[in-house]
């Protein structure tokens, strides 16, 4: 007859028993671990399968650790070290754009009062048939075009000096 | 340098610290991911995938957070992705054809103990691995993440992206199913893998 018949306790026997995986796997809180811990003093047959659990989660814990091949490491840290540099170059190409277009508003609206006074006084002088709205159009399409044309050279110039680098 | 010396030095893009800590997690990713795909060339492949996922979103890790689960998480993702799109079947039914057990085992190199130890040992593993093996994929990765990685349960959690006490349930489960799987499979036979 085992322990748990003499104290008879089932109820505390099957409670404690379906813990004891979970108390290998140090799963338990404190006071379910005492539980445990208490009631295998006095139960054979929990004490007996608390040890087997041990020597299964033991077991596990020696399984061999499989290791990649040397090949398959190099490979892999040749491709995160691409990708990392392909997101840095983007990132720092996004800066810049953000930059290009920053410095393409500042130099449109400090030219403006520039080109107001040229069209306003000089143009009108030279040509007096210059349409105002003409002019406008004119210079608008002037300035965007050469800070695209800018924006493309410095990238361009960047994107070479870095292959040359790698 | 410490690991979180080496993350931190990752996220300012520094390719040496990627490199460092690829060789740090070398052999537990690959292991938690074979352990999941239970093939080495699609671990292989999912190995390589993880590492440049790295280098893709480490901007976007939380230093405050631990590095080892986020790390785990994103191998998880592209692997279960994979299992998804290539065995959908295999995420949830067991299946018990250990074909990978051997292949695992037979690439460890070995030690220097005597032989006759050296062959039980490798045995009692074989039979474990085994059948870890025929176990479903959730309840081997949370046996592999506790016993091999040695992670704590929380940790396990936030890999697993469940709650706390799912990881306790898959916990239990998952050895009470180990358990009788070496019963069934090896009656009477001495599977614990004891030294």
């Amino acid at each position: 007859m085992n322990s748990r018949h003499k104290n008879g306790n089932d109820k505390a026997h099957e409670e404690i028993h379906s813990l004891l995986a979970l108390a290998v796997a140090g799963a338990l809180s404190t006071s379910e671990e005492q539980q445990v811990m208490s009631h295998i003093a006095s139960c054979s047959e929990c004490a007996s399968e608390l040890e087997d659990w041990r020597l299964l989660v033991g077991g596990l814990r020696r399984l061999p650790t499989p290791q990649p091949r040397a090949a398959v490491v190099e490979r892999a840290r040749a491709r995160a070290q691409m990708a990392m540099t392909e997101e840095t170059e983007s990132r720092r190409n996004s800066r810049m754009l953000v930059l290009l277009v920053c410095f393409a508003w500042v130099v449109t609206l400090a030219s403006w009062p520039i080109f107001r006074m040229v069209s306003g006084g000089l143009l009108v002088w030279f040509d007096p048939r210059f349409n105002q709205t003409w002019l406008v159009f004119a210079a608008f399409t002037g300035l965007l075009w050469a800070t695209g044309g800018i924006a493309a050279i410095f990238l361009g110039r960047h994107r070479q000096q870095e292959r040359r680098t790698a | 340098m410490g690991l979180q010396g080496e993350v931190a030095q990752l996220r300012h893009g520094d390719l040496d610290a990627l490199s460092a800590l690829l060789t740090r997690y070398q052999n537990r990713l690959y292991r938690y991911l074979l352990r999941l795909v239970r093939n080495q060339a699609e671990a292989e492949d999912l190995f390589q995938q993880t590492w440049v996922r790295v280098a893709e979103k480490i901007r976007r890790y939380d230093p405050s957070r631990n590095f080892e689960p986020w790390l785990f998480a994103l191998a998880r993702n592209l692997a279960i992705d994979h299992l998804r799109r290539v065995r959908p079947e295999s995420l949830d039914e067991p299946i018990g054809n250990g074909e990978s057990a051997e292949t695992a085992a037979a690439r460890i190199p070995s030690g220097q103990r005597p032989v006759t130890d050296e062959i039980l040992q490798r045995e009692r593993r074989s039979r474990l691995g085994q059948a870890l093996e025929t176990l479903p994929v959730s309840y081997r990765e949370v046996l592999t993440l506790r016993f091999e990685e040695e992670m704590k349960l929380e940790e396990i959690a936030e890999v697993m992206g469940t709650p706390l006490s799912t990881v306790k349930t898959r916990l239990r489960r998952a050895l009470g199913m180990m358990k009788l799987e070496l019963e069934s499979r090896f009656p009477g036979e001495d599977w614990r893998g004891q030294n």
